[in-house]
């Protein structure tokens, strides 16, 4: 009797089953990455309605983060600056600047600037910038080095799993509260004892519960 | 499944929430075993292919809106004000005007916008407590019925029009001194309003100024004008009372100074403190009151008899020799057909504790039982201990005496022009004055008020009045203090007036700034003076005191016999009692939907009032629960719904004043039945001759007490069912100085074991609460200010009535003993945060968790809504949002909402948090200071709010926090702590002080 099937389909169901499994690993993978806010919300960089550099000011000018977030260390809100903030210094400086329209119409209309919101945990979730501050997290550890970015982008995913890697064990973004807004800051060699002695001294006790940041 | 558990069979319980729950009928077991009394009416009438339809689009709406991450801006300020931090709550001093009384609070603000209350400890004898009227009247600020603009015969208007309309009509007034003209106002207390108010009546001399308020203290201060000569206001030290007697007065409700008088009184009963000292309430009334609760003895009696039994008490006092006037004595009559053994034993005890003692009379009473009850007071010693006298200062008492002159001068159309400041008088005057008829006989009409309402209406112009949020003013306390009021926010709606400022405009022509009004009122105070007191809220000033001797013969001669000796009531003479709502006031806040939907004290209804009667009265009458009758007053007549009460006067039906509202917008309007249209000159608090029609109809009335039940009888098999109905714990104060643990000893209790895992806490602060039942006055201010302070919707009546409602707090109120001769027992209930909780162990996606610091939390995110928990919990205090109630709220009210509280969606589950918002911005505050955190930085909402501080609140682990403290009493108790649950709120158990002469005979 002629054979039914040609030989080479003896080697069919190992070639469907290696194919079927990296098909399932691809999948498993593509999801896990494309569908996690590592992929759909990092980078994430809208227009802004003023072109602002933070490159310039504060990478090149020295400016530090609270000249312009002022409630930062005693409120949840780390508080986008007023006009009046602008205004400060470009009523000298640059006065005639094209790029600052947008600025002085603000300041002159009284009407305020609508910036994108880029860092945004969801509406349940209560995160306190003054906490964290307060704890030696830097600025940097959320928002990455903003010292070097021209226009500001999402550095991190600010997923809950993002937050409890750190609230879990945050020993490598602890620092001394004189280095919280530096950028580019590195980890000292001995940092695990310097990060014990930062969470002895202040009794750091990262919660872990749900009730830590949702209400 | 049915019978798996021993049913008991139907016994008779000592405490019991109602008839239905005491006689154990087979419909109230339906509802405590099923916990919600419907099927929801929303899930009937869909069928399958609406079903599909609905949600094929709802996926499609959901999978459209996950595709772009929505575009989100940040809206900074321009110039940041100085003060302000976003993010942060900033709190400022300012008072509540109601009447002639008025609180001094502290609102809470955050980036300009006001959204929560609470008292002011600075400026405020109750500190940060405050009734449940001002937690409530955030939401009145953000009323969207509130009217935007002025109205001039119907048409849109502004109060700047207004404003040159009465520059031309004022200088003819002003020519002929105010022939004419007529300014009705509310009462008030306010220094910078008596000021304007004289200048009104020396610009427009021959001016009729007349004051009008449904419920207010005229009877209280002519009695007072009968005794003394002048019209005094009685400042009461319950503090310094050991024995009181309150004569159909809501002492703890709703009569003048409640928060204040129970405080000081629950002061006397804190007896871990001092066991040697205890004070004794008796109380005397027709129906049961919130004040019942705290009564150690309770005489039911018609309102109209109170007379009758203060004659009886006279002449027992006499006996008892105290120094009773005689011309008083022989005026008197001697009443036979009262509790003589009672008032008998009230005497001796009044007598026995001259110059501690007091007695009070409600403002329902006339004015010559005040004459007789100030003599009293007198005769036993109390005036200048427990009592005085002080003349009030920039108050504007209601004036009833004038309303006939003004209505004869309506009639006969010698009004020009009618000025109404504020208030509703076509809703609330007497009926039989007819205003609404004779307000058309008025040349021209004017009234300012928040809301278009029945008075607006019907009137020439409407003015937009200023929410008090949003206005300069002042206050005057009867005890002296001075307070102010400053605006929290700038106006909501461009056009409107304050009240100093229209009444400023009355007089001078021009519209000028409320706050530059207010402060040349102050201009005696310089810059620094002026900010301390807007930081304070108020400022003391001696007011001299008045030791009055009353004119016994002026009080003999104002007694009248026969109204000291009436009949009891019967069938043919029926009695009326009105009452002040202690929810909706005198209608005033009939469009709040919280104050609509928070339960009575002691009845429990919402959404709606009735006719109160007992048992006894109703099946004389052939009625039942839900029985819509006519009541007949004086010729006049209102339908009202029957609703049956235990402690209730015989032939005695009290109705709530307030309700059935026409036009007071899209919450208030048709709720409950209007009181007032049998209402009379002659008779505003207690008519006799009341006859009630045969039943017309039925009316579905919303009573929650059934709802949220504890099913006591299957929770447990015998053995522990036995000790679990110990719900409520009390003793006598002879039993709590002979075994101050009798609390625990009430049962006994094995060795409890738990067949779960021990959590683990480490050093956190472990969060608890404490409520002592003794101090417990039941006024519901903690639930009103959890609602505002946790965003808890309001769900309406028809959901209520399927048993949905949503406060977090419920106060249950039991009842003791007879049907006839209750005692009322409060016991508020939220979540326990039990250690062991229940519910955590059934939900299947660890949407309720236990935190480290033994918070048995709920994360709203992760409930999938199986409800298991609320299945689960004995306490039966957790509550589901079955619809999406905040949905559809119109946008201003969003701007009520707190802003660190997530607004919950339909479909899941909620309840007491311990205010974690609250816990974490304390945590997190003293971390910021760099300080450990101590007790009393965490204060929850209800903690705060309650005005007899029977509620603790902290860290148990720290030995000197206020909660540790109270749960080392001997009192301390845990609600079914035979379930070995655990929970972190204890009770302390009540403790009565009852007289041993009237003990045996009627134990209360």
């Amino acid at each position: 009797m002629a054979q039914i099937f040609p030989k080479w389909t003896n080697s069919l169901p190992g070639k469907i089953a290696l194919s079927g499994g990296i098909l399932v690993i691809l999948l498993v993978a593509g999801i896990w990455y494309y569908w996690s806010p590592w992929f759909t919300d990092v980078g994430y960089a809208p227009q802004q309605p003023v072109p602002y550099s933070h490159k310039l000011h504060v990478g090149e000018l020295g400016l530090d983060c609270r000249y312009c977030h002022v409630g930062v260390e005693v409120s949840p809100v780390a508080m986008v600056p007023p006009t009046q903030t602008c205004m400060n210094c470009h009523t000298l400086i640059k006065p005639e600047s094209e790029k600052l329209a947008p600025v002085r119409e603000s300041w002159e209309k009284g009407t305020p600037l609508h910036w994108v919101r880029i860092h945004k945990v969801p509406d349940y979730a209560y995160f306190d910038h003054s906490a964290h501050l307060r704890a030696g997290v830097g600025c940097e550890s959320c928002h990455g080095d903003i010292a070097a970015m021209e226009v500001v982008s999402l550095d991190k995913p600010l997923s809950m799993g993002w937050c409890l890697e750190c609230h879990r064990n945050p020993d490598q973004h602890l620092r001394p509260q004189e280095a919280i807004t530096v950028m580019g800051w590195q980890p000292p060699d001995d940092q695990p004892a310097r990060a014990a002695a930062i969470k002895s001294s202040l009794k750091l006790n990262p919660p872990e519960t749900c009730s830590g940041c949702h209400r | 499944m049915k019978n798996r558990l021993p049913v008991a069979t139907s016994h008779k319980k000592e405490y019991w929430l109602s008839r239905r729950d005491r006689d154990n009928t087979p419909e109230y077991q339906v509802l405590v075993r099923n916990e919600f009394v419907t099927e929801p009416p929303d899930a009937r009438g869909i069928d399958r292919r609406s079903f599909l339809g609905i949600m094929g689009a709802s996926m499609a709406l959901a999978g459209l809106t996950s595709c772009r991450r929505p575009e989100d801006h940040i809206v900074p300020y321009v110039s940041r004000p100085e003060d302000i931090t976003p993010g942060n709550s900033l709190h400022y001093a300012t008072s509540m005007p109601l009447g002639t009384e008025s609180e001094a609070l502290l609102v809470e603000t955050r980036e300009g916008r006001p959204f929560k209350i609470m008292g002011n400890a600075l400026a405020s004898p109750i500190g940060n407590s405050a009734s449940v009227w001002a937690h409530a009247s955030i939401l009145g600020l953000y009323d969207p019925d509130r009217s935007m603009h002025a109205l001039r015969t119907g048409e849109a208007s502004t109060v700047g029009a207004f404003a040159d309309f009465w520059k031309i009509r004022r200088e003819e007034f002003v020519k002929n001194a105010g022939e004419g003209l007529v300014l009705l106002t509310e009462s008030f207390a306010s220094p910078t309003l008596s000021r304007l108010l004289e200048l009104f009546t020396t610009t427009f001399p021959k001016a009729m100024v007349v004051t009008h308020e449904a419920v207010s203290d005229r009877a209280i201060l002519d009695g007072h004008a009968l005794a003394f000569g002048t019209p005094l206001v009685a400042d009461y030290d319950f503090g310094a009372v050991d024995v009181l007697l309150a004569l159909d007065a809501d002492v703890f409700g709703t009569e003048r100074g409640a928060f204040e008088h129970a405080r000081a009184f629950t002061r006397g009963r804190a007896v871990d403190e001092d066991a040697k000292r205890m004070n004794r309430f008796y109380l005397a009334e027709s129906g049961l009151t919130q004040s019942a609760a705290m009564a150690d003895h309770r005489l039911r009696v018609a309102a109209s008899r109170i007379p009758a039994v203060l004659a009886a008490l006279a002449r027992e006092l006499a006996a008892n020799g105290v120094a009773v006037p005689g011309e008083l004595l022989g005026k008197l009559p001697a009443p036979k057909d009262v509790d003589a053994a009672w008032i008998s034993a009230v005497a001796k005890d009044l007598a026995a504790h001259r110059g501690r003692s007091l007695l009070v009379a409600g403002r329902g009473q006339h004015a010559s039982v005040h004459a007789v009850v100030a003599a009293l007071n007198h005769a036993l010693g109390n005036t200048g201990a427990t009592v005085r006298y002080v003349a009030p200062r920039h108050t504007r008492f209601a004036d009833d005496a004038a309303l006939p002159a003004l209505m004869t001068a309506l009639k006969e159309s010698k009004v020009q022009m009618l000025l109404m400041l504020g208030g509703n008088p076509v809703f609330t005057m007497p009926a039989d004055l007819e205003f609404r008829t004779a307000l058309e006989s008025a040349g021209s009409s004017v009234h300012c008020s928040l809301a278009v309402d029945e008075t607006s209406s019907a009137c020439t112009w409407h003015l937009p009045r200023r929410h008090y949020l949003e206005s300069w003013g002042d206050v005057s306390f009867a005890d002296g203090r001075l307070g102010v009021i400053q605006p929290l926010i700038a106006p909501l709606f461009d056009d409107g007036i304050a009240d100093a400022q229209l009444l400023s405009l009355l007089c001078t022509g021009t519209l000028d700034k409320d706050g530059d009004i207010v402060r040349a009122t102050w201009k005696a105070l310089s810059d620094d003076a002026w900010r301390s007191l807007l930081h304070d809220g108020s400022r003391m000033e001696d007011i001299p005191p008045v030791a009055p001797a009353p004119n016994n013969a002026a009080v003999a001669a104002a007694v009248e016999t026969k109204h000291f000796n009436q009949s009891a009531p019967s069938r043919g003479d029926m009695e009326v009692v009105f009452r002040l709502s202690p929810t909706v006031h005198d209608g005033r806040f009939a469009n709040n939907a919280w104050l609509q939907e928070f339960p009575d004290p002691v009845t429990k209804l919402t959404w709606d009032n009735a006719a109160l009667m007992s048992r006894a009265t109703a099946e004389a009458l052939g009625l039942k629960d839900g029985d819509l009758v006519r009541i007949k007053v004086g010729g006049r007549e209102t339908p009202m719904p029957v609703w049956m009460m235990p402690g209730q006067a015989e032939y005695s039906i009290t109705v709530l004043l307030g309700y059935g509202r026409r036009k007071a917008g899209r919450v208030g309007s048709g709720v409950g039945f209007n009181a007032y249209r049998i209402r009379g000159t002659k008779y505003p608090y207690v008519a006799r001759g009341a006859r009630v029609s045969p039943p017309f109809g039925t009316h579905a009335l919303a009573c929650v007490q059934d709802h949220h039940g504890l099913d006591t009888e299957r929770m447990a098999r015998e053995g522990v069912r036995e000790r679990v109905p110990m719900l409520l714990r009390e003793g006598t104060i002879e039993e709590y100085r002979k075994d101050p643990h009798f609390a625990e000893h009430i049962v006994h209790m094995p060795q409890l074991r738990s067949m779960w895992k021990e959590h683990e806490y480490g050093d956190n602060p472990q969060w608890g609460m404490s409520i002592d039942l003794n101090a417990c006055i039941g006024c519901g201010a903690c639930t009103i200010a959890c609602q505002s302070e946790n965003n808890i919707p309001v769900v309406g009546k028809e959901q209520v009535l399927n048993g949905r409602e949503m406060h977090w707090i419920r106060i249950d109120r039991y009842y003791k003993g007879d049907e006839d001769e209750p005692g009322v027992r409060v016991m508020p209930v939220a979540c326990h945060h039990c250690e062991m909780a229940p519910c955590e162990q059934v939900c299947p996606v660890a949407a309720t968790t236990h935190d480290e610091e033994g918070l048995n939390v709920m994360t709203y995110n992760r409930c999938i809504g199986t409800r298991y928990c609320s299945n689960n919990c004995p306490y039966k205090v957790r509550r589901f949002n079955f619809l999406n109630y905040t949905g559809k709220l119109p946008e201003i009210m969003k701007s009520a909402q707190n802003p660190d509280v997530s607004v919950r969606f339909r479909g899941v589950m909620e309840k007491c948090t311990y205010c974690t918002q609250r816990i974490e911005r304390g945590k997190i505050a003293a971390k910021l200071d760099g300080r450990a955190l101590k007790d009393g930085d965490v204060q929850s909402a209800c903690q705060q709010a309650c005005p007899t501080q029977a509620i603790s609140f902290g860290d148990i682990l720290d030995r000197g926090s206020a909660v540790a403290k109270a749960k080392e009493s001997p009192r301390n108790y845990a609600l079914l702590g035979e379930l070995n649950l655990r929970p972190r709120t204890t009770f302390l158990a009540k403790i009565r002080n009852p007289n041993p002469a009237l003990e045996d005979k009627r134990p209360v």
